[in-house]
């Protein structure tokens, strides 16, 4: 291994820098502040999904059912407050919603060892199918007024910045508190690095991989909470996009390695900007939604094949069933 | 015409620097038997996959049949005639004997029907009673054997190479494969097996060949060996090679009993294993490979996952204990420093520090939730001092560092937990010279601060350099136990063979 090489952050920051520089100049409006603050609101919450993702790619696994503990648990609040439940009582039922959920992903993998893959998949369906079969009455859940004044976390400002950002700047201050400075951070990196030598080393595994799907789902339903404040509603059939992917976009752009022990917050930041811009710079183009997802799927492509050039998977520590 | 049909000469292959063999020259006549035999890492295994083309030679040359050949892939030994059956065997267990038999030379359009045929009249003129539409997943060890063999003959192979034959055969199997054998002698084949049971080699071979240390010590006709003359030959050092210290003279008494293993079984590697370790000596257990030493010792440590049928007791200064992840161990004092320190030691994208402050983490997280980079940073500076770890600068990655240094970092990771029993699997495998001598150095020191200390090694002058007591494991249980006085080479070998 030499020094110095060129890190997949370094140049991803770079393809950022130079699209924001070339639509900065060519399309008239994206620079303006109004413009760059509707990008970054845009994007919070693909963000902040980035950083439940980032935690459980970092610990060698992966999360396919954020977007379910985006859509349900939050979706949850918002329809027991309109059957006329105090919003404290409802927001304490989805906050154990959510933990119950990321617990059954975590035992699973850990302890039953289902490859993390198939289980969010089919948990993810799973929480979905519940949430529209059994709780739900429409497929959008309408705000009430039972949620008066929690609109701010998604509408409101502070000093003149949207909350979603200003959300998604705390929960990237936690996250990174999380993993780089407490214990908990240096089991999950070491689990991600190599699982064997972490248990033998006396590293309690599995009770950290459980953790690290109850914060992923933690996170994901922060994310729902914004996402639902800031447009007056949760939309539950956004389970059935694509969004997932997007997440994926980020964290496997902004360099976290999926095979584990790499990468950290600044990753997650990089990527969402890049993909932020990407966005942006298409919607003012007017772009169609097929051509958008073409250019998603180059980028993700090109992404995922220099991930395997500059983070080669170790032949012997990689094993069947993990991604 | 020569009258060999495979000759090596001065075949040497490096890993890494390191011979595993070294100016070898052998022999295969025509239509012979030939054994290999040696002690683990010899080159048995390494000589037999040049011939098959798995590996290639870095220098020296390959003659079949007088002309010189290269062999760089199977395949290529296959089109000379050489096949290989493997230990761990090489068939598709999901697909019929039939399918397995012509895998690999099909016709562009195939019936089932036509090669079940085709595989049946080939299987009944070898008189092999295998059924060609039997999946071959269900099928037993030596059926499976017979596959490999029949599938050998059908390309037409004029050398067939086994590699521990018998290991996994029943002893009615085992007289069934050695009629094969002739018979396949009777054909014109000519025959090279690895083996570790000298009683099958000198029943079995025409000649017999002795490697140790990669190097070629004797070949000559088997009626001319008895077991004493190979034992011999396998263990016969130059004993001017000091490399591992002086033989011991001072033996260590035994102290506490610290661990009592009573009965341990797990299928399919540790049969009814009982043995006791005490504290303020080295304990060396040798065994070849497959004699469940790891296993046992990594049972005892939680490394390894315990499957159903699981049974025996084992007791940490008398108390029951059976963990089922090492964590538990760690937290009670023990240490396993793994002999594959890839996969179970240590972390590669880490530094030097991080990866010994993870160890001092995971033994004592109380009180400290937030990392402090001043403590990791200590830690990692003491250690490296007191095990003399060599690198470029303090921040240098472990997977940057040589493996004498790599493996003092998975020991450090250990030491830094403070363990009172301390499992030492092939402690020096893959590492050079200097480090040998010092981490020898440090295993002896940890004996005297009184730590209940075991050493598993498959080399003997290892063995014989550290343990102040010999446990000798042969087919899942310790069968045999010397003290270091009246310990010989010969004594310790004759008891691991079966």
């Amino acid at each position: 291994m030499k020094r110095g090489r060129i890190s997949q952050q370094g140049i991803v920051f770079v393809i950022f820098a130079a699209l924001f520089a070339a639509f900065a100049f060519l399309l008239p409006g994206f620079a303006s502040t109004q413009n760059m603050l509707t990008l970054l609101q845009n994007v919070a919450v693909l963000g902040i999904l980035g950083l439940g993702m980032a935690i459980v790619v970092i610990g060698r696994g992966v999360d396919l059912s954020l977007i379910a503990t985006l859509a349900v648990p939050p979706g949850l609040v918002l329809q027991m407050v309109q059957d006329g439940h105090s919003f404290s009582g409802s927001l304490a039922a989805a906050l154990l919603l959510t933990v119950a959920f990321g617990l059954i992903n975590g035992w699973l993998i850990a302890y039953a060892e289902v490859p993390a893959l198939f289980t969010t998949l089919a948990t993810g369906l799973f929480l979905a199918g519940v949430g529209q079969a059994l709780l739900f009455n429409l497929d959008v859940v309408q705000w009430s007024d039972g949620m008066a004044g929690f609109e701010r976390l998604g509408q409101g400002t502070a000093f003149g910045v949207p909350m979603p950002i200003i959300v998604f700047a705390l929960a990237c201050v936690g996250v990174a508190i999380l993993l780089r400075q407490t214990r908990i951070g240096a089991y999950i990196y070491a689990i991600g690095d190599n699982p064997y030598g972490a248990r033998a080393t006396g590293v309690p595994t599995r009770p950290i991989v459980v953790l690290q799907y109850v914060l992923a789902a933690l996170i994901g339903c922060l994310a729902g909470l914004v996402m639902a404040s800031s447009v007056n509603s949760m939309p539950t059939r956004i389970f059935n996009s694509t969004w997932i992917y997007d997440v994926i976009l980020v964290v496997v752009l902004g360099g976290i390695g999926l095979s584990g022990g790499r990468g950290g917050v600044v990753n997650v930041v990089i990527g969402t900007l890049l993909i932020g811009t990407m966005l942006n710079g298409m919607t003012i183009m007017d772009m169609s939604y097929s051509a958008q997802n073409l250019v998603k799927g180059v980028v993700l492509l090109a992404a995922v094949i220099a991930d395997s050039f500059l983070n080669p998977r170790n032949e012997e520590t990689a094993q069947q069933g993990d991604i | 015409m020569s009258d060999n049909i495979l000759e090596l000469r001065k075949a040497t292959k490096l890993y890494g620097g390191a011979p595993a063999i070294e100016d070898v020259d052998f022999e295969l006549r025509r239509g012979e038997i030939h054994a290999l035999v040696g002690e683990n890492g010899a080159g048995k295994s390494t000589l037999t996959k040049v011939m098959a083309g798995v590996v290639e030679l870095t220098s020296g040359e390959m003659f079949v049949d007088g002309r010189e050949v290269e062999p760089k892939t199977p395949l290529e030994a296959r089109h000379l005639g050489i096949a290989m059956v493997f230990q761990e065997n090489s068939l598709v267990p999901t697909m019929t004997v039939a399918q397995n038999l012509f895998l690999g030379q099909e016709a562009y359009y195939n019936r089932l029907r036509g090669i079940y045929i085709a595989a049946q009249q080939f299987l009944q003129s070898l008189n092999f009673d295998v059924t060609p539409t039997a999946t071959v997943g269900l099928l037993g060890a030596a059926k499976k054997q017979m596959v490999e063999i029949a599938r050998a003959v059908l390309h037409q192979a004029k050398v067939i190479i086994f590699d521990e034959p018998t290991a996994s055969l029943t002893p009615e199997e085992k007289k069934y494969f050695f009629d094969l054998v002739r018979d396949l002698k009777m054909r014109g084949v000519s025959i090279v097996f690895i083996s570790h049971a000298l009683e099958e080699a000198l029943l079995l071979a025409d000649r017999i060949t002795v490697l140790r240390d990669g190097k070629h010590v004797v070949t000559d006709d088997a009626r001319n060996f008895d077991r004493a003359r190979i034992v011999q030959a396998m263990v016969g050092r130059d004993l001017s090679n000091t490399l591992y210290g002086k033989r011991k003279t001072l033996v260590r008494p035994a102290g506490e009993r610290v661990l009592t293993v009573q009965n341990l079984k797990m299928a399919p590697m540790v049969k009814n294993n009982s043995l006791s370790v005490f504290a303020g000596q080295v304990t060396g257990v040798f065994g070849l490979v497959g004699a469940g030493r790891t296993e046992t010792f990594k049972i005892v440590s939680g490394v390894l996952k315990r499957d159903f049928f699981h049974g025996g007791e084992i007791l940490l200064r008398g108390r029951p204990v059976r963990y089922r992840v090492p964590a538990p161990g760690v937290h009670d004092g023990v240490a396993y420093v793994t002999e594959d320190r890839k996969v179970e030691g240590f972390f590669e994208t880490m530094s030097i520090a991080r990866n010994i402050y993870l160890g001092l983490l995971a033994k004592f997280p109380r009180g400290r939730f937030f990392l402090s980079r001043a403590e990791a940073d200590s830690t990692g500076v003491d250690w490296v001092r007191k095990l003399n770890v060599r690198s470029i600068g303090g921040k240098a990655k472990v997977v940057e560092l040589s493996g004498g240094n790599q493996q003092k970092v998975v020991i450090a990771k250990s030491l830094v937990q403070d363990p009172s029993l301390i499992i030492f699997d092939e402690p020096t495998r893959g590492v050079d010279v200097g480090a040998i001598v010092e981490i020898h150095e440090l295993i002896n020191q940890l004996a005297d601060e009184g730590k209940a200390v075991v050493v598993i090694s498959s080399y003997l002058p290892e063995i014989m350099a550290l343990s102040d007591r010999i446990l000798v494991s042969r087919q899942g249980k310790v069968v045999e136990e010397f003290s270091a006085r009246e310990a010989t080479e010969e004594k310790i070998m004759y008891a691991a063979i079966h």
